[in-house]
């Protein structure tokens, strides 16, 4: 797979198509017919390949001028299999929101391409585009503030129906609304209250009935628990888990709490200033890491095990993550990373499983963006 | 014993009814200890803390029972004056959300350095230094150019460690550190604990550690404390409870968590919500919830067992405790 993750491609260049089989549709309808392919178990479904954002920093009141940009997503490629979950982590900035958003098309990319069933969903429109943003949907952090107080769960639920009729009929509507309900275990007399009503918990459960009421095939989950409290948290996690396996979902799980991300990820992704540092199953990552990034943010975790304590070795990076409007030179992680030499400096490392692992079948050999990968346990006590 | 609460009640009066936030709470903490008090959102970890600190919001909170007696003498009877020359100078508190802790319109340096104009006395000129020292001690870089900064300049870390800064700056007996890193990413919470724990063992202090996060806890406390619905029901030693914890809701929270270090079984979840503090369920107050839970759980209400299985100092609020603990 190495070869799909040129991640420091110049912006602008001819569409990185590496491993994707691109659909050649000429017309609306047979665009929106190749969406309605079903995808096989562990296929891709969808190809993200050298995406960038870039937000303009401007100067001035009347005569805005650009003065640079925030680099939020700098070149990142991966790919989510149908069926799977794709965990995302990362620190705050690294740009992981702002990769959901693009996904969700809520956010325009600077550069780059997102296939999703071979199709480059960045150029598409009309009908087309309707159906991939039925097929996409997003459950976000804040069971708090993405919900309308105003309306009564019933139309929050409902909501998605307006825009496409085709999946309930008028008529079925309410039905179609209490069975989403019974699904995330909320009770279906529910539907008149309004979301000041509910628990937290409750009102997370509400953002995923919602997720859910138009049969997508994919779900982005921004940071779907972190607002909750631990003994309500398993609740929903254990309900995703369980609805995945029912309707045949895939999901994106975008987390800072990384015991979570491996409880429910089947691959994880590590994401640094914009880009991907290392991405592979959740025992490649977890247990052989090695990018120096994954190991600081593994070790740096405490596990709920007091005579762990002593035996786990512990790396304290120094220093904050840079500005992502002026990111450093060679591999962004260099000025907090303990193994830099002059060459991080000045070549920035691609994502690829590391030269020295490529022909050997250890968890060691996958994709990590590193010129001196090497493997480290940080998460088990010695 | 530095700190010692006993049988501690808050209520709050609100225009919806009174919510009985903190219902008998007793725990204590030695020099050099750290003590970890654990619990989910409104079960009263922060308002326990508020009125030992004395900054409780009265009314609509109100005191109706219990001690605080730190160093030997009750708080709660002290006047506003006396409670304002322990509270800095003998405890101090470092909260959340350190951006909204500091003064905005103020150096760093300057708010630093008020801490020993005020307290001490000392010159301003002699308290920049004193500021400058604290920077560097929790290990700001360039401490002697960035002392006239003001918070916004600083990153959460770091405005994180001034606040550890202002909170040790009168070398108190006592720390009260309310979620202290629950607003920083990990690796970043990880310098901050570790340069408390460093400083806490130096000054020999005592630290009161509020958190729901069961991974802090195993790694700097010697002692938990857990709560619900405003009382303590489990309080043992750190070693003991990971090991075998004698309350459900303990036993509970652990099983919930998922693990970094192991690929794990589907998610234990506690059933059910928390409880509405303006009517706390009688008997025991986890029963609704409990797996547990038999007749005598929803009338008589478990006082704080001793656990007499065990050598160290230990207590669970359930009738079954035994069973628990073996189970
Ligand atoms: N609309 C915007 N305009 C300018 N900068 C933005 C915008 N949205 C995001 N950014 C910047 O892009 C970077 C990435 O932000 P993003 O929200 O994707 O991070 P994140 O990884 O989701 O962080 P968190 O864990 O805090 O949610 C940040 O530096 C952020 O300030
Ligand atoms: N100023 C206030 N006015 C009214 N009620 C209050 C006030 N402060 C706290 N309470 C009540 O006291 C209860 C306990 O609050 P407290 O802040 O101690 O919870 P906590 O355990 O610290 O939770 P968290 O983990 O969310 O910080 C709350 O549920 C709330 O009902
Ligand atoms: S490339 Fe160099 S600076 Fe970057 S992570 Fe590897 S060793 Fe560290
Ligand atoms: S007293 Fe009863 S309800 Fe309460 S924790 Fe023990 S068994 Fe459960
Ligand atoms: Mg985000
Ligand atoms: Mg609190």
């Amino acid at each position: 797979m190495a070869e799909l993750s040129k991640n420091d491609e110049q912006v602008g260049t001819t569409p990185n198509v590496s491993g994707v089989e691109v659909v050649e549709a000429r017309t609306e309808a047979e665009e929106v017919a190749a969406l309605e392919v079903p995808v096989e178990r562990g296929e891709p479904i969808l190809q993200v390949r050298n995406l960038v954002k870039h937000f303009p920093l401007t100067q001035g009141i009347l005569f805005k001028k650009s003065v640079g940009a925030v680099k939020a997503v700098d070149g990142i490629s991966f790919d989510l299999y149908q069926g799977e979950t794709l965990g995302i982590v990362g620190e705050s900035g690294c740009g992981k929101s702002t990769v959901a958003r693009l996904l969700m098309n809520l956010e325009r990319a600077t550069a780059g391409e997102i296939f999703y069933k071979g199709q480059d969903i960045t150029r598409l429109s009309g009908k087309a585009l309707k159906a991939v943003r039925r097929n996409i949907q997003m459950v976000f952090q804040d069971p708090y503030t993405s919900l309308n107080p105003r309306m009564t769960v019933g139309d929050i639920i409902g909501e998605p129906f307006e825009i496409h009729p085709e999946v309930a009929p008028k008529g079925d509507r309410r039905k179609k609304v209490q069975d989403l309900l019974d699904v995330v275990g909320l009770n279906p007399e529910y539907i008149n209250r309004y979301p000041h009503q509910f628990s937290g918990g409750q009102r997370q459960r509400i953002g995923i009935a919602r997720g859910l009421a138009l049969n997508p095939e994919i779900i982005i989950c921004d940071e779907p628990v972190s607002a909750l409290d631990v003994s309500v948290q398993a609740q929903v996690i254990n309900l995703m888990e369980g609805l995945q396996n029912e309707f045949n979902l895939s999901y994106l799980f975008i987390a800072h709490d990384l015991s979570i991300v491996r409880h429910i990820s089947d691959r994880v992704g590590v994401m640094y200033l914009g880009k991907m540092a290392e991405i592979g199953t959740d025992a490649q990552i977890y247990d052989h890491p090695t990018h120096p990034y994954t190991q600081a943010l593994l070790s740096a975790v405490p596990v709920p095990d007091p005579e762990a304590r002593a035996n786990r070795e512990r790396i304290i990076l120094t220093g904050d993550v840079p500005s992502p409007a002026n990111p450093p030179s060679g591999c962004r992680f260099r000025t907090r990373c303990w193994k830099a030499q002059d060459k991080c400096a000045e070549e920035v490392p691609l994502l690829a499983v590391p030269e020295r692992f490529k022909d050997s079948d250890t968890p060691a050999a996958h994709e990590s963006a590193c010129h001196f990968a090497e493997e480290k346990d940080v998460v088990h006590a010695a | 014993m530095l700190l010692d609460v006993h049988d501690l009640h808050v209520e709050f009066h609100t225009r919806d009814g009174v919510a009985r936030a903190v219902n008998g709470v007793s725990y204590g903490v030695d020099e050099g200890e750290t003590l970890a008090v654990l619990g989910e959102s409104g079960s009263g970890k922060s308002v326990t803390a508020q009125a030992i600190m004395g900054i409780l919001d009265v009314p609509p909170g109100r005191i109706t029972g219990g001690e605080v007696i730190f160093k030997g003498r009750d708080l709660l009877p002290l006047k506003e004056e006396q409670r304002r020359k322990v509270r800095g100078a003998e405890m101090a508190m470092i909260f959340q959300d350190a951006l909204s802790s500091l003064n905005p319109v103020l150096s760093v340096g300057d708010q630093l350095g008020e801490m020993f104009t005020v307290h001490r006395g000392m010159s301003k000129k002699d308290a920049r230094a004193k500021a400058v020292e604290l920077m560097d001690r929790v290990r700001i870089p360039a401490a002697r150019e960035r002392v006239r900064q003001y918070p916004h300049q600083f990153s959460g870390g770091m405005r994180q460690r001034i606040m550890i800064a202002m909170a040790l700056a009168l070398e108190p007996a006592l720390i009260i550190a309310d979620e202290p890193t629950t607003a920083l990413d990990v690796t970043v919470q990880a310098q901050v604990m570790e340069l408390l724990a460093e400083l806490q063992r130096e000054y020999r202090m005592g630290l009161i550690l509020i958190t729901h996060d069961l991974g802090v806890v195993a790694d700097v406390a010697d002692r938990i404390a857990v709560m619900y619905a405003g009382r303590i029901v489990e309080s043992a030693p750190v070693h003991d409870i990971y090991k075998a914890p004698a309350h459900p809701y303990t036993r509970g929270l652990l099983d919930s968590i998922p693990r970094l270090d192991q690929k794990g079984r589907e998610l234990y979840a506690i059933k059910g919500l928390p409880p509405n503090l303006m009517d706390i369920p009688p008997g025991c107050a986890f029963h609704p919830r409990c797996p547990m839970a038999r007749d005598v759980c929803r009338t008589d209400e478990p006082p704080l067992y001793e656990v007499t299985e065990s050598e160290t100092d230990r207590g669970s609020a359930c009738h079954f405790w035994r069973e628990c603990l073996h189970g």
